[in-house]
């Protein structure tokens, strides 16, 4: 790239902002992945069964509260 | 996802910042298309080809069709779920 790019103060939070965002999707598409595993046991339907909705609007945030388990515990072991 | 109000470049030899910065957005809007579709070939295939036969039936064709949008839906869901709270 441009070294001169690195000078660009609106390249600079462009780049910042894109990279925000990357991390952002994935995130998304990993949990998608997982939740996806986790929640859609049969064949997709025409649209989503109540149990299978509401599985999915909590995966995320239970994966999130586990994460920050894991980490505690393994803190503690150190 | 919101759009960025996106002017045309001008063109000339060396990129200038907004052409750089179009460059690189359509660059990671395929590479994101990419995976996702990678992706859901993956979990599709899971679901409706459970045994693959000489080919697709018409079951197995509307059951990915099925999948991909409920894919979709699903992506959507997981994202309001992870960023309801904290939207600036």
């Amino acid at each position: 790239m441009d070294p001169s790019a690195a000078n660009n103060p609106e390249l600079l939070r462009f780049l910042n902002e894109e990279q925000q965002r990357v991390m952002m999707n994935e995130a998304v598409a990993k949990l998608t992945s997982v939740c996806w595993d986790k929640c859609v046991t049969s064949a997709p339907g025409s649209k989503f069964s109540p149990s299978e909705y509401s599985c999915l609007t909590h995966c995320a945030k239970r994966y999130a509260d586990m994460s920050m388990l894991i980490i505690r515990s393994t803190q503690s072991k150190k | 996802m919101d759009s960025y109000s996106s002017s045309s470049p001008p063109m000339g030899a060396s990129p200038s910042p907004e052409a750089l910065m179009e460059q690189i957005q359509a660059q990671l809007a395929e590479a994101y298309a990419k995976e996702l579709i990678e992706t859901m070939r993956e979990k599709c295939f899971d679901k409706c080809i459970t045994k693959p036969g000489s080919s697709l039936s018409s079951g197995e064709s509307s059951c990915i069709s099925r999948c991909v949008d409920r894919y979709l839906e699903a992506t959507g869901i997981i994202s309001r779920s992870l960023f309801s709270q904290q939207r600036r």
